[in-house]
C-alpha cells in the first residue's frame, strides 16, 4: 500500500511539472528542430534589370515587344501564403495573421522595387529537411481583406496598395510612362487587384474576378535546411511576361479586378526560380 | 485502493486542471465595461469584426472627435459631421441633396444616414466597400468630400500630441497609424444603433405602441415593400433598380461587379427613420413620402434591369389607392426613433 502510495505520487510530481512546463514555453518548443531559408526577388524588364526612375521622366528605358517604349514610376506585388515542400514529405505553411498591430501581421510580404530590403523574404521556423519547391500566392486574399483595418505592410496610410472605392489590395502595381500613352503626363497605370469570384449561374454572368494567383515553383536543385544550413532560393520575375504584349497606347489605365484579368492570368508565368544557394 | 484514488488522485487531478486553467486565462484580459455594442433582441447577429476591435468608451469618444473635426479635411472645411448630421439620423441635411464636399464640391449622390451598420455586409450606395472600417477612407479621400489622402489624415493625427495622447491610452500605442484611426471611428458609428421606435416596441410586445392607422399601414408595408426593405433592418441588404434616373448616367453596382445585369443598381436603403432623411433616394429626387409612393405606383417606367417586383408587363406592380398611401406612410413614420436622434452619447464634445 504504502508503494503505491509512493508510485501516485511520484507520477503526480511528473505529471504536475510536464502540465507547469508546458504552460510556460509556448514560445520555442521545436528550438532545435526548425531552421531558416531566404527567398529573394529579383525583378527584371526582358534581359534588363529593373530600376524606378521619378515620376515625369521621360527617359525610356524599356521597349515591349510591339516596340513601345516606357519607363516605370512604380512597381511591385504582395506575397502572400508561402508553402515549402520537400521531396520526403517535408512540409512548411507560413503561418498568416492580418491585424490592426503591424507586428502581429503574419505572412504578408510587399516586394517594393527601388526598396531593397523589401527584396528578401525571411522565412523562419522551417522544419529541418530538404525542399526542392515554393509555392505562394501572388495578391492578398479574403483573410487579409475582410478582417477589417490591418496595419504594417497592408496599412493604405503607410503604403498599402488599398483601392478605396472597391475595397481591396492591388496585388501588382505597375506605373510608369510611355511615349505610345496619350494620356497626360503619357501616364501608363496597371492596378491589378480583385480577390472575390460570385461564379456564373444558369442566367447569370460572374461578378467580380479573383486575380489573386497561385505561383508554384520547382527549385533547380534540393536544398537541405538544418542547424547550419540555411538555403536561399533567388526568384526572377519578367515584367515583359506580363505586359510585353500590351497595347501601351490603349491598355494604360487600368483600375479595377476585370480590367486586369487578362494581366493577371499572366503573372504565375512571370516568375522562376532561377538557382538556389545552398 | 478506493481510499487511495480520493486522497491522491482526485486532488492531484484538480491541481493539474487548476493549473491549466491558470495558464490558459493569462491571454484573456477581464472585461469590465458597461460602455459595450449590445445586439438589439429582434436583430439578426452582427456581422461586423468585433473580435478585431471591442468597442469601449475611450475608443468611442476618440472615434467621436475624429467625426466632428475638419481639420482632418484638405482645407479644414468639412467634418464627417458636416454631411452625416445626428438629427437626420446622420444623413446630410434637405440643404444638400447631394452632399457638399471641400469648396462646396458638389458630390453626384445623397449622403446615406448612419446607423445600424454593424449589421450590414457592404457599405455606400454601390456596395463597393467591404468592411465598415474602410468606409472613411472613401470618405476622406474622396475629391468630392474630404479631398484629402489618408496618409495625410493620419499625418496630421499622428502631430497632434492631444490626439497621440489619446490613442495611446485606447490602443496602447506609441505612433498612431491607419488601422487604428480606423477602429476609432468603427467604435464610434458601431454605437450608432437604431432599434428603439415605436415599431420596435410592438415588435417586442407593447401592443400599444403603434395605433390602428399605423398598424394597417404595416400590413401594407408587409404586403407591397417587405419584399426588398425586410425587418427588422428594413433593408434585405440587396441591390436593385427601383427606376429612380430618368435617363441611367450612374452605373450604381455594375461599378463594382461590372457586370451590366447590375446597371442603375443601389443597394436597397433602410427606411428606419425615413421621416427625417429627406431627400430621398441615392438621387435625391424626392422630397416627401407621397412622392416616393407616387413614384413606385405610377412614375416608374420600363428600364434596364428594372426589378420585376417594380414594373412589370408593362405597368408599374405596386398598386396602392391614395388612403393606403397614407397609412403606409403614418407606419413609415413610427419608425422615427427618438431616442437615437437625441441620444447625448453622439453629441460633439470637441472644445473648438
Ligand atoms: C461631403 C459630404 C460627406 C462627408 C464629409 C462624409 N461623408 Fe460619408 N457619405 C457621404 C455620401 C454622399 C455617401 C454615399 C456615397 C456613395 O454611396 O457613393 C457617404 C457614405 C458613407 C458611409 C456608408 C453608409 C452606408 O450605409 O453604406 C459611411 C459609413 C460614411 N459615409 C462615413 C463617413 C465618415 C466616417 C466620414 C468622415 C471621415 C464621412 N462619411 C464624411 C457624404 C459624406
Ligand atoms: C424591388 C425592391 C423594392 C421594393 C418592392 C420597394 N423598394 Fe423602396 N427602394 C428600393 C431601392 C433599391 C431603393 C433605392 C433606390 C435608389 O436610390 O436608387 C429604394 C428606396 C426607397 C426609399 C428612399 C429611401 C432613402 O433613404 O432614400 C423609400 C422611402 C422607399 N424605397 C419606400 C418604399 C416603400 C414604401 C415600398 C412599398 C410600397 C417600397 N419602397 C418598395 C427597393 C424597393
Amino acid at each position: 500500500m504504502q508503494n503505491v502510495k509512493q508510485i501516485f505520487s511520484i507520477i503526480t510530481i511528473v505529471i504536475l511539472s510536464i502540465v507547469s512546463y508546458s504552460c510556460q514555453d509556448k514560445e520555442d518548443p521545436t528550438l532545435t528542430t526548425t531552421g531558416e531559408m531566404i527567398v529573394k526577388f529579383d525583378n527584371y524588364v526582358g534581359n534588363q534589370t529593373m530600376v524606378v526612375d521619378e515620376v515625369g521622366s521621360t527617359n525610356y528605358r524599356y521597349t515591349n515587344n510591339s516596340g513601345q517604349k516606357f519607363n516605370l514610376t512604380r512597381f511591385g506585388y504582395y506575397i502572400s501564403h508561402i508553402k515549402l515542400e520537400g521531396p520526403n514529405g517535408e512540409l512548411f505553411i507560413d503561418e498568416m495573421n492580418a491585424s490592426a498591430d503591424a507586428n502581429q501581421i503574419k505572412g504578408y510580404y510587399q516586394v517594393v522595387q527601388g526598396n531593397s530590403e523589401t527584396y528578401n523574404i525571411h522565412l523562419k521556423g522551417i522544419p529541418h529537411g530538404q525542399y526542392n519547391k515554393i509555392t505562394f500566392n501572388l495578391g492578398v486574399r479574403e483573410d487579409g481583406i475582410q478582417e477589417g483595418a490591418v496595419g504594417g505592410i497592408l496599412d493604405r496610410a503607410a503604403g498599402g496598395w488599398f483601392w478605396n472605392w472597391n475595397s481591396g489590395f492591388i496585388n501588382y502595381i505597375i506605373e510608369g510612362h510611355s511615349d505610345a500613352s496619350l494620356r497626360d503626363d503619357n501616364r501608363v497605370q496597371i492596378h491589378i487587384g480583385g480577390w472575390k469570384n460570385i461564379p456564373s449561374g444558369d442566367s447569370t454572368p460572374q461578378r467580380f474576378f479573383d486575380n489573386n494567383v497561385d505561383v508554384s515553383l520547382p527549385f533547380d536543385a534540393t536544398v537541405t535546411v538544418s542547424n547550419t544550413l540555411r538555403p536561399s532560393p533567388h526568384i526572377m520575375m519578367d515584367l515583359l511576361k506580363v505586359i510585353g504584349d500590351a497595347d501601351l497606347s490603349t491598355e494604360n489605365n487600368i483600375h479595377s479586378p476585370a480590367a486586369g484579368k487578362a494581366f493577371a492570368s499572366k503573372l504565375a508565368g512571370a516568375f522562376v526560380v532561377d538557382h538556389t544557394h545552398q | 485502493m478506493k481510499s487511495l484514488h480520493n486522497k491522491v488522485l482526485w486532488p492531484s487531478l484538480l491541481a493539474i486542471l487548476l493549473i491549466w486553467m491558470g495558464c490558459e486565462q493569462q491571454s484573456e484580459k477581464p472585461i469590465i465595461s458597461f460602455f459595450q455594442f449590445e445586439k438589439p433582441p429582434h436583430f439578426p447577429e452582427p456581422t461586423y469584426t468585433f473580435r478585431n476591435n471591442e468597442v469601449n468608451e475611450k475608443g468611442f469618444n476618440l472615434g467621436k472627435m475624429l467625426f466632428f473635426d475638419p481639420s482632418l479635411s484638405r482645407d479644414g472645411s468639412v467634418a464627417c459631421s458636416s454631411c452625416h448630421v445626428q438629427s437626420h439620423a446622420f444623413a446630410d441635411t434637405w440643404l444638400h441633396p447631394f452632399s457638399f464636399g471641400v469648396e462646396d464640391r458638389e458630390g453626384k449622390r445623397n449622403a446615406p444616414p448612419l446607423f445600424n451598420l454593424a449589421f450590414h455586409r457592404e457599405f455606400f450606395w454601390d456596395g463597393g466597400v467591404t468592411h465598415l472600417d474602410f468606409a472613411p477612407i472613401l470618405a476622406f479621400e474622396s475629391e468630392i468630400e474630404m479631398d484629402i489622402s489618408f496618409e495625410d489624415v493620419v499625418g496630421r493625427i499622428q502631430r497632434n500630441d492631444a490626439y497621440k495622447a489619446l490613442f495611446k491610452e485606447v490602443f496602447g500605442i506609441e505612433e498612431v497609424t491607419g488601422p487604428y484611426v480606423l477602429h476609432a471611428l468603427s467604435q464610434f458609428m458601431l454605437m450608432m444603433v437604431s432599434a428603439d421606435s415605436r415599431y420596435d416596441q410592438y415588435i417586442l410586445g407593447d401592443q400599444q405602441a403603434l395605433s390602428a392607422v399605423e398598424l394597417e399601414g404595416l400590413v401594407l408595408f408587409r404586403q407591397h415593400c417587405e419584399s426588398c426593405h425586410r425587418e427588422p433592418l428594413f433593408t434585405d441588404l440587396s441591390y436593385r433598380n427601383n427606376g429612380v434616373q430618368r435617363q441611367i448616367s450612374d452605373l450604381g453596382r455594375e461599378t463594382i461587379t461590372e457586370v451590366s445585369e447590375d446597371r442603375a443598381k443601389f443597394k436597397v436603403p433602410s427606411l428606419r427613420n425615413i421621416e427625417v432623411t429627406s431627400p430621398y433616394m441615392h438621387n435625391a429626387r424626392f422630397e416627401g413620402l407621397l412622392q416616393v409612393l407616387n413614384h413606385y405606383t405610377q412614375g416608374v417606367q420600363d428600364q434596364e434591369n428594372i426589378d420585376p417586383l417594380i414594373f412589370k408587363d408593362g405597368k408599374p406592380v405596386i398598386q396602392l389607392s391614395e388612403d393606403e398611401k397614407t397609412k403606409i406612410i403614418a407606419f413609415l413614420k413610427s419608425l422615427t426613433d427618438n431616442n437615437f436622434l437625441s441620444n447625448p452619447i453622439f453629441f460633439n464634445s470637441n472644445d473648438r
